[in-house]
């Protein structure tokens, strides 16, 4: 593709006027999503509610105006997490009094079936038109509901999901940011490779078992949600061995390397959505004009999607989750977003806001819920002494 | 099934350890598609005659020395754990190839020197026959089969398996950005090696018990 | 065709936000439609399978479901038939019943269930029945699996 190179200057600073009328549109839809329709009466709803709207549209209204991205994605991103672990977990225990889930609940398909389970039912769902899962089809945090969210999402962002999606990656993009500096620099490339090996495995190994590999053995977002109870040997290995992962690739690894290693070294569904990146129109671009090979998108870049060799490309790898982290990072303004099939001038900030658009759509959506239903427990907590 | 999928999970390995034997022939100059299928075939051939071969050693091994034991799993469950060590150190930590393809090199050499035509059979039996980890926890699989039909049914799965990986070889140029494949193949082969391992654990436990 | 492209990449950038609309909007409507085109079930191995008999007690109902054996392609060795006692309240302190679960109107298994502690205990007629897998306290009755051979 020929390159435009005539314009290389910053971008110019948007006018107060401008930035508004750009948030006009998401303050528009934010408030559609959030109320569904209805503003409600109650008081701490309400209040909720308010707070959820405005916290997101001054995010949004600072990333317009600023030109950063990730600093204030990241706000919200581990917001997501935190609410959505608080709301989950007091759900949990209102409904059932423990995180724990006994068999009996997955007969009764009790089981909220999250979107990391997603590979492991493909092959059994071709062969046996069954999903091996303990779930239910249809309702709230059912397999088809969540299966057309990943649907949707992954045609609108590609690998996007796991930085404007996946209420599990706020937890290490968090911890990740903890110290200045990393403590340990440098990861072997080839560990960039065992989330594909992990997908293989566990899809090979549930297609044999017809049960979810991955949920049973290794998943350590089990620690923040819930698990099985323990009631054999078995089962306490299972434990034994989710909790050290999330120990060690949630919490411990990123403070260490200030990267999200259970997303860029582990995790199976991550793999997956590195094949949908490869046909979303969105991508982040490296313009060479610019680049002076400081290396710092290299240093930053949380999943390791950028290396010597995809830097000399002006591209960056298949596994990129735009969080937009190298592009605020780039002393240059190299890097950028850019639209595929449309030309290669880095100076353009419409390709940047015609990916911000959807993709903070998807996280103020999906943060939305949580964060309404966290404030309004908080209050009752606050004022009850319960959260019941 | 479930020496399918061990050879599935290891057929990335297998093809990228054993190709370089095959290879450097296949994509020779002025041979076509159809003759590097036939090619193709030839190898896989005597790769299946290889893990045949060594089916109908490890019924022997069941008939002559499983059944006068009392418990198995103290035999098989500690062969699990042995060869699954050996399968996750060479997929998480050595790169350079554990299977007998360099050490027959000379073998090879003499044969082809009398029989020309025979590299790709050669070749395939040489692989076939090779001692690489999977290879080694497959054979455990079939010592446990108590008919020689099961043992041999046992590694024709598993020889399924890795053969899928094969099938693209005849099309020349598909080796090129191999590397990720090999590496990522690796993993797998090791992480399936974690599941053999708890297995050899269990069975030892188990039998210990029983 | 350079045109062509942009424009085309435009539209499909452009599109990214109604796909998003659509997919939260109309989650409902969609999750419907995916599970009707495809028509999956839940995996009996969770579910237990269908129900193929119901028995009138009076009071409580005995629901048998199919023996489940699935595997990937065909038929795995090992096995369960689940059955269920609905509804708690109606439940007697002690349930005992013959069960056929292969419908050859031989009875395999007797299966004894202590509806307060939840102790199962099985008498195999079969040589194709093993054992009870354990008992499972639903929110409407119990549940127990048994495990077969095939």
């Amino acid at each position: 593709m020929k390159k435009d190179t005539t314009d290389t200057s910053a971008i110019k600073k948007r006018s107060l006027f401008k930035t508004l009328l750009l948030c006009l549109p998401m303050m528009l839809l934010t408030f559609m999503m959030l109320s569904q329709g209805s503003i409600p009466t109650a008081g701490e709803r309400l209040f909720a509610l308010a707070v959820t709207f405005l916290f997101f549209n001054l995010l949004f209204f600072l990333m317009v105006r600023t030109g950063k991205t990730d600093r204030f994605r990241s706000i919200l991103f581990i917001t997501l997490a935190v609410v959505f672990v608080f709301s989950f977990i007091s759900n949990l225990i209102a409904v059932r009094g423990s995180m724990a889930l006994s068999q009996a609940h997955m007969i009764e398909g009790e089981t909220p079936f999250c979107h990391l389970v997603i590979p492991m039912t493909i092959i059994p769902a071709a062969f046996t038109k069954t999903i091996i899962f303990p779930g239910k089809i249809l309702g709230k945090y059912s397999i088809g509901g969540m299966f057309v969210i990943w649907i949707g999402v992954s045609l609108a962002l590609g690998r996007g999901l796991c930085s404007w999606f996946c209420f599990f990656g706020g937890l290490e993009d968090g911890f990740s940011r903890i110290l200045k500096k990393p403590i340990i620099k440098n990861i072997s490339k080839k560990w960039t490779y065992l989330p594909y090996a992990v997908l293989l495995g566990i899809v090979l190994m549930s297609a044999l078992t017809l049960s979810p590999t991955y949920c049973k053995w290794l998943c350590p977002f089990k620690t923040v949600t819930e698990y099985v109870e323990i009631t054999s040997v078995q089962v306490l290995i299972q434990t034994i061995i989710f909790v050290s992962l999330f120990i060690g690739l949630v919490i411990v690894l990123p403070i260490l390397t200030k990267r999200r290693t259970q997303c860029g070294l582990f995790c199976p569904l991550g793999a997956l959505q590195s094949v949908t990146n490869k046909t979303n129109v969105f991508e982040v671009r490296i313009d060479q004009d610019k680049c002076i090979q400081c290396n710092k998108c290299i240093k930053v870049c949380p999943t390791f999607s950028i290396d010597e060799e995809s830097l000399g490309r002006g591209s960056v790898k298949a596994s990129c989750t735009k969080c937009g982290k190298c592009i605020d990072a780039c002393p240059q303004k190299a890097l950028f977003y850019h639209v595929k099939g449309t030309s290669l001038n880095s100076t353009f900030d419409r390709y940047r806001l015609l990916f911000l658009y959807p993709a903070f759509l998807v996280l103020a959506i999906i943060t939305g819920g949580f964060m309404q239903d966290a404030i309004v427990k908080t209050i009752k907590l606050i004022t009850t002494g319960t959260i019941m | 099934m479930e020496a399918f999928i061990l050879g599935l999970s290891n057929g990335a390995t297998c093809i990228t350890y054993c190709a370089p034997v095959l290879v450097p022939y296949l994509l020779g100059e002025g041979k076509g598609i159809l003759r590097n299928s036939v090619l193709t075939a030839q190898f896989l051939s005597g790769r299946l005659v290889g893990y045949l071969s060594f089916a109908v050693f490890a019924w022997g091994i069941n008939r002559s020395i499983m059944q006068g034991v009392n418990k198995p799993d103290l035999i098989i469950g500690p062969a699990y754990i042995v060869f699954s060590l050996l399968l996750i150190f060479y997929g998480f930590f050595r790169t350079r190839t554990p299977c007998t393809t360099k050490c027959t090199t000379g073998l090879r050499h003499r044969l082809l020197t009398i029989w020309p035509g025979s590299l790709p059979i050669i070749a395939g039996l040489v692989t076939g026959l090779s001692f690489c980890p999977p290879f080694l926890l497959a054979f455990t699989g079939a010592m446990e089969k108590t008919t020689i039909l099961q043992s041999m049914f046992f590694f024709f799965a598993f020889f399924l398996g890795t053969s899928i990986f094969f099938i693209p070889l005849p099309f020349s140029g598909l080796f090129r950005g191999f590397a990720a494949l090999r590496i990522i193949g690796r993993m797998a082969a090791g992480l399936i090696g974690v599941y053999y391992l708890y297995s050899g654990i269990i069975m030892l436990i188990g039998g210990y018990t029983i | 065709m350079k045109t062509l492209k942009g424009i085309l990449g435009y539209i499909w950038a452009f599109l990214a936000i109604f796909i998003v609309l659509a997919t939260f909007m109309g989650n409902d409507y969609f999750s419907e439609q995916l599970a009707s085109a495809t028509g999956v079930t839940v995996s009996p191995w969770f579910s237990g399978g269908e129900i193929v008999k119901t028995v009138d007690h009076g009071t409580y109902k005995t629901y048998m479901h199919r023996p489940v054996f699935d595997a990937l392609i065909g038929e795995k060795r090992e096995g369960f038939v689940q059955l269920n006692w609905e509804p708690y309240e109606g439940l007697p302190p002690v349930i005992q019943e013959q069960i056929d679960y292969n419908g050859d109107s031989r009875k395999d298994f007797l299966i004894t269930l202590n509806t307060h502690t939840g102790d199962a205990t099985l008498t195999a007629q079969s040589p194709t029945v093993l054992s009870v897998e354990r008992s499972y306290r639903l929110k409407n009755g119990w549940a127990v699996r048994v495990i077969l051979k095939k």
